[in-house]
């Protein structure tokens, strides 16, 4: 009997060694509010940890980030108050907790009681970028494009960004082919929000024309009718496409199918998904096809199509430049796109409890912006993250790596600027025209 | 079915015993046994409950518990009639099925998943009975999880595609996360009786109480998940 109860006994010592679950410790970091900086560092530190999708291809070490920072943030708490907290210390502290995360969509918002001081990082930075800025460049190349000999056709409308809506730069224009008679047609957006104008077009102030509105919404190549009978792209007498995405800045990807799945023939496999599924790092659903359909209304052509892209191409501009990349006559040149591929949940207050991972933060925020926090006396935080990981068709990582050229011609700023030439577009050309590049320098 | 397949096992194990009573004369197992060593297979149902603390994300629901199946081998020793060892070697398929449930889109998720393990459970027994022998067991098993399916549909960027695939425990990232080690308690209780000379008919209900999280402590904060699993299993078993 002695023996029994011996045994019950190791038993029950045993059935106990199960660990405990410490979750519920840590509440939706969406849903709480923190009363101290230490409080705040806490829900973000607990809310990366659940809910960054990222957390299968990162090599931060997140655990050894708390073990560094959340000293500092207590200390912050205990400051005297002739000793406060300045932004400066604030910001190092987010910036250093941040630092190296692979998404490149990652920015976060800190913010003190009643907006006293703020902090904000985007540790997605890349190494290479250009030291001057897209719009300018933008400008640059269109005035180039504008001024070329060879131009027959050019339609251009600059776009404007009103708040509540975005309104895409989106240009057009015809280039002599190489032969007398031939053709190349040209297409720029500067972002992917045409489909929303139409969502917004109540929000659009009454000084921008319905003509320049329209002409934004269905973008150049509709409004040439371009993928109806009279389509210049069906046309014989159009010898080539240049899809040309440098410096957009990306958008919706509602925009992919009608303005970049047209240019092909059916589905397009660009690539692999996957959402988080549970509080573990390393929790995910299985990975699920990103397929772009292509419309009813596409454009049937087997001619070239050359996709332009450098390091300011984001997001959907990276996704359209894979589309086009892998389609069978097409071909990408330019530099390396940022790496920001990860799609993202519209930032509505509601995505987060969805998946409980990408955007999360204070409610506030996403309803009134940051100038609520003037008033409001809490640390408040946002971070804008994606919702999706993504890979490639064939696997390979995408996010912080961008979609790597066929041709690499980079960016040359003497050359546009001080030329006016631009090498990148005189390549895509002379490729529609020769099938090949005019410098073989950096070619893959 | 799961009742029907209950209702067959004691059936069997009743008319064997009625068999023996018929036939005392053919039990070899008396109180002064002189076969020590058995050997058989054995065979059930089971259900898994998948024990892991959803926390906030309220949307998220397990199944109390997935149905699955056993079979295997089993080894048995007894050195005196009241007390017996016994081993097995058992596939147990320790299932889980979850559901999410958005409460603000009108899509119901769902992940199936069937897990393969190879347990091998190591137990004493103890007897009662001479003909008609009632057993009580305790001990403890190890076991690897061998093969893992998922089944279900998920979240795309533009609908919501299917999937239906085994885990690959070969990555990177499975080998960081999975453990696939599995050990813990084992305990039961169970009817049999002997039939003609040297066979046995068994019945028994078992628990396997895992001790290993099925994730390796890979993160601070680990959410950890275990598998207990329920078996109704009967067998046959040849004694030496």
């Amino acid at each position: 009997m002695r023996k029994i109860i011996i045994l019950l006994l190791v038993v029950f010592t045993l059935v106990s060694c199960r660990k405990e679950s410490t979750v519920s410790d840590f509440p939706n970091p969406n849903h709480r509010i923190a009363k101290s900086f230490l409080q705040q560092f806490e829900t973000v530190w607990h809310g990366m940890d659940q809910g960054y999708v990222f957390w299968g291809a990162d090599t931060v070490d997140w655990d050894a980030r708390y073990e560094q920072f959340q000293p500092i943030f207590a200390e912050f708490d205990s400051r005297p108050a002739n000793h406060p907290v300045s932004e400066y210390e604030y910001q190092a502290a987010y910036a250093g907790l941040f630092e190296g995360l692979l998404d490149h969509h990652l920015m976060g918002m800190f913010y003190s009681p009643k907006g006293r001081f703020a902090a904000y990082v985007n540790p997605g930075q890349n190494d290479y970028m250009h030291t001057t800025s897209a719009r300018a460049e933008l400008e640059k190349e269109i005035d180039h494009l504008k001024k070329r000999k060879d131009l027959i056709k050019f339609i251009g409308y600059e776009g404007d960004d009103y708040g509540e809506v975005t309104i895409p730069g989106t240009y057009f224009a015809l280039i002599k082919g190489k032969k007398s008679g031939e053709l190349i047609a040209y297409f720029r957006f500067t972002n992917f929000y045409l489909n929303d104008i139409a969502t917004y077009h109540s929000a659009i102030p009454n000084g921008v024309s319905a003509q320049a509105a329209l002409k934004a919404f269905y973008g150049p190549r509709y409004w040439e009718g371009i993928n109806s009978q009279a389509s210049y792209a069906n046309n014989d007498s159009v010898v080539g496409i240049i899809m040309d995405l440098r410096g957009n800045g990306g958008g919706n990807t509602g925009d992919l199918s009608p303005y970049i799945a047209s240019l092909s023939q059916g589905t397009n496999l660009v690539g692999y998904t996957r959402v988080k599924d549970g509080f573990g790092r390393l929790d995910y659903a299985p990975w699920a096809e990103y397929n772009i359909y292509a419309p009813s209304a596409r454009i049937k052509t087997e001619k070239p199509i050359v996709v332009l892209a450098d390091i300011n191409s984001v997001s959907c501009a990276e996704l359209a430049t894979m589309l086009i990349k892998n389609l069978p006559n097409g071909t990408f040149i330019g530099e390396r796109t940022y790496g920001a591929i990860g799609a993202l949940q519209p930032n509505s207050e509601y995505m987060h409890d969805i998946f409980f991972s990408g955007c999360m933060g204070d409610q506030d925020f996403m309803k009134y912006g940051a100038e609520i926090y003037r008033y409001k006396d809490i640390f408040a935080y946002y971070i804008y993250t994606s919702t999706f990981h993504m890979v490639d068709k064939d696997h390979n990582p995408v996010e912080g790596v961008g979609v790597q050229p066929d041709y690499e011609i980079r960016y040359n700023r003497s050359r546009l600027f001080d030329d006016g030439k631009d090498i990148q577009l005189e390549n895509a050309i002379y490729y529609i025209k020769n099938g090949r590049i005019l410098s073989t320098a950096g070619s893959n | 079915m799961k009742k029907q397949f209950v209702l067959t096992l004691f059936l069997l194990v009743a008319l064997g015993c009625c068999h023996a009573q018929i036939n005392p004369a053919e039990v070899v197992v008396k109180p002064n046994h002189t076969k020590h060593f058995s050997v058989g297979l054995l065979g059930g149902i089971d259900r898994n409950y998948h024990i892991v603390d959803m926390s906030y994300m309220v949307d998220y629901k397990f199944d109390k518990y997935a149905p699955g199946s056993t079979y295997g081998l089993q080894l048995g020793y007894t050195p005196v009639k009241w007390l017996s060892l016994r081993m097995d070697v058992a596939m147990v398929q320790k299932n889980y099925n979850r559901t999410h449930k958005p409460s603000i889109i009108n899509i119901d998720f769902y992940d199936s998943v069937t897990n393969q393990y190879i347990n091998i459970p190591l137990v004493a027994m103890l007897n009662v009975g001479n003909v008609v022998r009632l057993h009580l067991f305790g001990g403890g098993y190890v076991g690897y999880w061998l093969q893992s399916h998922h089944k279900g549909l998920t979240e795309g960027v533009f609908g919501y595609p299917t999937f239906d695939e085994d885990v690959d425990f070969s990555t990177t990232e499975s080998q960081t996360r999975d453990n696939r080690l599995d050990m813990g308690l084992t305990y039961g209780a169970g009817l049999s009786c002997m039939l003609f000379h040297s066979l046995e008919l068994g019945a028994e209900v078992r628990w396997y109480y895992g001790l290993q999280d099925i994730q390796k402590p890979y993160m601070t904060n680990l959410n950890p998940r275990y598998n207990t699993t329920f078996v109704i299993q009967g067998g046959i078993s040849y004694w030496m």
